[in-house]
């Protein structure tokens, strides 16, 4: 099984980030990417195992919506939240741990990837990106 | 293994190797019989057939059926499209964890 890993440190503890990510309030403020918007209205949260967690970003561009459902698989603060997406099966493991400095990394994990969504991108110099993978891409054998 | 056969994860696990990434760079300047690709590789050719067949699997490359030599050629859009998939996809995170740190710097 292969995942893809992300990982961040942020200068905040577990529980205010853990906070951040199950919270609508703080999700508005940071949760669609650039050039997207989250309203706060657009964002249900229900913070326990089987409760749903739903997105919808718009595109500050063009309007176009995006949403995404998901349910709770765990609910742990301050370190551990699972969810899966109910449309494609993808399971999210978000990890949030304490450097005892201040700062707390937050290790997203993505497994069971679905097939694309979005349309292929532009064929030339995709071979130069393959490098990326290495840092991107762990094999399971190994985690 | 316990996911799908057309399932994306097929390709990130035939990516996930440096030696197939290595003959997936070959592949893209022409096709190649396994002979020639286990060359560079101080590889057998068994080898090399091995990491072939995973590639394969994961449709990043075909393989004719005609004569002895079967050569390999990449299938390009299959790449082009879990790079562009992953590359989407980390953007999107990405930009929430910047975003999530300006958020920070405000409470």
């Amino acid at each position: 099984m292969t995942e893809l890993t992300f990982r961040r440190i942020h200068r905040a503890t577990p529980g205010l980030l853990f906070d951040c990510l199950t919270t609508p309030e703080h999700l508005t403020r940071f949760w669609g990417p650039k050039g997207t918007t989250t309203p706060i209205e657009n964002i249900t949260v229900d913070l326990r195992p089987g409760g749903v967690f739903e997105t919808t970003m718009v595109d500050d561009a063009d309007g176009g919506r995006y949403t995404m459902r998901a349910v709770y698989v765990v609910v742990q603060r301050p370190d551990r939240l699972v969810w899966q997406d109910a449309d494609n099966g993808m399971l999210t493991t978000i990890t949030f741990v304490d450097l005892h400095d201040g700062r707390t990394e937050v290790v997203t994990h993505q497994e069971k990837v679905p097939a694309p969504i979005a349309s292929p991108a532009a064929q030339s110099g995709f071979v130069t990106s393959l490098d990326r993978f290495d840092a991107y891409i762990i094999d399971g054998a190994r985690t | 293994m316990t996911v799908l056969e057309d399932d994306l994860s097929l390709v990130f696990t035939a990516l996930a190797d440096p030696t197939r990434r290595a003959i997936l760079e070959r592949l893209s300047r022409g096709d190649a019989t396994v002979h020639q690709l286990a060359e560079p590789f101080a590889m057998s050719q068994q080898a090399v057939s091995k990491h072939l067949l995973v590639l394969e699997r994961a449709q990043l490359i075909s393989r004719s059926r005609i004569g002895q030599s079967r050569p390999c050629s990449l299938d390009a859009e299959r790449l082009a499209e879990a790079v562009g998939w992953i590359e989407t996809n980390r953007r999107v995170w990405a930009d929430r964890h910047d975003r999530l740190a300006e958020h920070l710097e405000t409470l």
